[in-house]
């Protein structure tokens, strides 16, 4: 059920966290209303050519009405003349109109963003650190990249940067909407990276500014939801040339048309009579050939292009993603091979423990000892969630933890533990890792090791070896949960055509069964993040497109690699330069409903030019007849129209009046199924091209009925 | 002279406008009468003088089509 906070997504909708405030959208329409009358401008209106042309035929018509004799002396009624060149001027002044109003409408939505994140922006006074140690009181757009700020509780945080001293709870809800307060801390890839105009609400920090004043975080977005950065994207630059094109070869038809009705004029009045012949001459007048030009050239698709592009923006931003540029958005459709995470994109990000299971001689209160031991100073989930199993088992741990020191977990030694105060050293890590710590000590490894690291793995969870000096004690089963509704979204993607491929450190037959049960199409299992790298160079160099996320500096390169790379706001400054996309809920997740995004959006344009070129069919039914009604070729008329004046004003209405009435699909986009791209072709064809063939026969039919022509 | 070496001559894009009016009147010069020539007395002087803007405005688009089609990303 789609509720207005949350935005429409291909398969459902999902609630995301906001920006706060939320965008003020009550007054779009109105400042959209203003805007497409600026937008008559002809220095705007040449930024678009279709619509430049017509905009060159409103000019000329206009001049018509004032003069109707001013290209050629008109026979009959002048003012009944003058009466229908102003009409086809106010019909050709409406197309501007509607198609200005349909890029002002997509814009003011973003614009509306960009103005409630300005909101958030205030200029705050910062303490800068001194190289000799004193702090000079300076406003925050004095800062540069490099200088060193002290920030307190209640004050808001000058600029972006990496934290270097001191913890303390930042509220990010400015930028996320997450109302939960974060901690940032130093040292940690994660944890270290503060964002300017989010508020610190404990504690102090010392920060290194890492941005330029300007070009900061908040700063970056409203300049992108606002589209100041707007570029065009390839797939629209193959499609305005597409327009160019087959304007320019309109254009030609229609000021060919005289020529060629005077050529036969001559030859009618050679063999039916002067007066046949003039008639023919009478009936293509300069505003005939402007109404016959612009019928024909795409103007559908030519006013709602760049509301189409917008939107697609918009669309990402309402998921709270921000994209660098169209570009972007445009890639994540023609993504084929989507690069996830185990854990936390495929499985919840916290591992639970489940089961303590010892290996001779050793009991299982003697494991669970041994696993507390190893986990005292783990601060990880998992770590904690070992505590707590091993709670549930009365284990009491008999040294003094002040005396002890823990040991971090490493991607290199791929495991953690505890130095003990007598010198023992408690260890939990992957099992290959606890062998060869066990090996290395002179340890003997048991054989019922193997039997338990199988049984697990089949289980799809994550074996633990635990180890006291050169002993293993047992296996702690930690349980990998798989996202609910993940197997179903990942058998769309593959109808989609789009590859998923699972990345993880676990061993094989662990990655085997979470892969089974998740439903990705491949997985690399014990990889390293390094690996991502070359996971993607070798899917590029097959011709694939690869979107991935990430969040750490060493995910940086390949987020920089990869063709759509989606960086977590909670990740470093380096992940969020080097990717083109940055989830400010940093849920990895959201990579899936990008490519759906991406692709609705390709889509949506692919259907409207489909649509839009089809309407041509209908509008030179309506025309052509009228123009060489004396040369006999009446029985044209198939739709029977009344007049020709009446013909023409239909297809002009009728071309008017399906710009607004397409402004919806344009900002929400088509509806958008899990299909293959040749399903799609089909159905659009189907529903676009035989739909836009049908839809203008019938419309024009009931506007010429409506019209008071006879 | 002293005031155009500290103001060098860079037609803004207001200034341009004008200059390219200035321009389609001097082409209209030359086709113009060939327009009136052609058409015999079926025109009057002042229509022919317009139709030979049509004619300057439908090439002029014509370009401004190719300038599309060659510079895309331009628009």
């Amino acid at each position: 059920m789609s509720t207005p906070s949350s935005p429409d997504l291909p398969h459902g909708t999902r609630e995301p966290h906001r920006h706060t405030p939320k965008a003020d959208v009550r007054k779009i329409y109105q400042r959209a209303i203003f805007a497409s009358f600026l937008k008559l401008h002809p220095r705007s209106t040449a930024k678009n050519p279709v619509m430049f042309v017509v905009w060159v035929g409103t000019v000329i018509s206009f001049l018509l009405t004032l003069n109707p004799n001013l290209f050629s002396t008109m026979q009959g009624n002048i003012n009944q003349q003058r009466y229908f060149n102003g009409l086809i001027a106010l019909i050709l002044c409406s197309t501007l109109i509607f198609a200005n109003f349909a890029e002002a409408v997509a814009e003011g939505r973003g614009k509306a963003q960009a103005d409630s994140l300005r909101a958030t922006k205030s200029d705050t006074t910062a303490r800068k650190i001194l190289s000799d140690g004193s702090i000079q009181s300076i406003n925050s757009q004095q800062l540069r990249r490099g200088d060193v700020v002290k920030v307190v509780a209640g004050e808001a945080i000058p600029g972006d940067g990496e934290v270097i001293e001191g913890i303390g709870s930042v509220d990010e809800s400015a930028v996320t909407g997450e109302s939960a307060p974060v901690m940032k801390q130093p040292g940690t890839d994660i944890a270290s990276s503060v964002t300017g105009g989010t508020r610190l609400i404990s504690d102090e920090l010392t920060i290194r500014i890492t941005s330029e004043p300007g070009l900061g975080f908040i700063d970056r977005m409203i300049s992108l939801v606002e589209g100041a950065q707007r570029t065009k994207t390839p797939n629209e630059v193959a499609l305005t040339v597409l327009l160019a094109v087959l304007t320019q070869i309109f254009l030609i038809v229609a000021t060919t048309v005289k020529p060629i009705a005077n050529y036969i004029a001559d030859f009618m009045s050679t063999v039916l009579g002067t007066t046949a012949g003039n008639s023919l001459r009478s009936g293509v007048s300069v505003t005939i050939l402007i109404s016959l030009l612009v019928a024909l050239i795409p103007t559908t698709i030519g006013a709602l292009l760049s509301a189409i592009g917008i939107a697609g923006m918009d669309r990402v931003a309402q998921f709270n993603v921000i994209a660098t540029s169209g570009r972007a958005v445009e890639a994540c459709g023609d993504v084929n091979t989507l690069i996830l995470d185990k854990t936390g994109t495929i499985t919840l990000g916290n591992r639970m423990a489940d089961e303590f299971i010892p290996v001779n001689p050793y009991s299982i209160e003697d494991l669970v000892w041994v696993a507390k031991a190893a986990s005292i100073f783990d601060q990880t989930p998992e770590g904690k969630s070992i505590l707590k199993l091993a709670e549930n088992y009365g284990a009491k741990l008999d040294f003094d933890l002040h005396k002890g020191e823990g040991i971090e977990f490493t991607a290199k030694t791929r495991m953690s533990g505890t130095h003990l105060p007598d010198g023992r050293e408690a260890r939990k890590g992957s099992v290959e890792a606890i062998k060869k710590f066990v090996q290395e000590r002179g340890g003997v490894i048991p054989p019922e090791i193997d039997a338990a690291y199988e049984k697990i793995s089949k289980l799809g969870g994550t074996p633990l070896a635990v180890c006291l000096d050169q002993q293993i004690y047992g296996v702690i089963y930690l349980k990998d949960i798989v996202k609910p509704g993940l197997p179903e979204r990942f058998s769309q993607l593959r109808q989609m055509g789009v590859r998923t491929i699972m990345l993880t450190g676990d061993n094989r037959m662990t990655a085997a069964t979470i892969a089974r049960e998740a439903g990705v199409d491949d997985f690399i299992a014990e990889a390293t993040p390094e690996d991502k790298m070359n996971v993607i160079r070798t899917e590029q160099s097959k011709g694939n497109l690869i979107a991935m996320t990430g969040d750490g500096t060493n995910d940086a390169p390949a987020l920089a690699q990869a063709n759509v790379g989606l960086a977590m706001n909670s990740g470093t400054q380096a992940a969020k330069e080097a990717a083109n996309m940055v989830d400010l809920d940093s849920d990895p997740t959201k990579l899936i409903d990008l490519v759906t995004i991406g692709k609705q959006l390709l889509i949506t344009r692919g259907a409207l030019t489909t649509f839009s070129i089809a309407n041509d069919i209908a509008k030179y039914f309506a025309i052509i007849p009228t123009i060489f009604a004396s040369a006999g070729i009446e029985a044209l008329n198939i739709m029977r129209l009344k007049s020709g004046q009446s013909a023409i004003i239909s297809a002009l209405i009728y071309n008017a009046l399906i710009i607004p009435v397409l402004i919806p699909v344009a900002l929400k986009g088509v509806k958008f199924l899990p299909l293959t791209a040749n399903q799609l072709l089909k159905r659009n064809i189907l529903i676009y091209g035989i739909g836009g063939i049908i839809a203008p026969f019938i419309a024009i039919k009931l506007i010429d009925i409506i019209l008071p022509f006879s | 002279m002293k005031i155009l070496q500290n103001k060098p001559l860079i037609l803004s894009d207001r200034r341009k406008l004008p200059l390219y009016l200035f321009l389609a009147m001097c082409c209209n010069l030359a086709a113009s009468p060939i327009v009136y020539a052609a058409s015999g007395t079926q025109l009057s002087r002042i229509q022919a003088w317009a139709l030979g803007y049509l004619v300057l405005t439908s090439i002029g688009l014509s370009i401004y089509l190719f300038f599309v089609m060659f510079l895309p990303e331009k628009f």
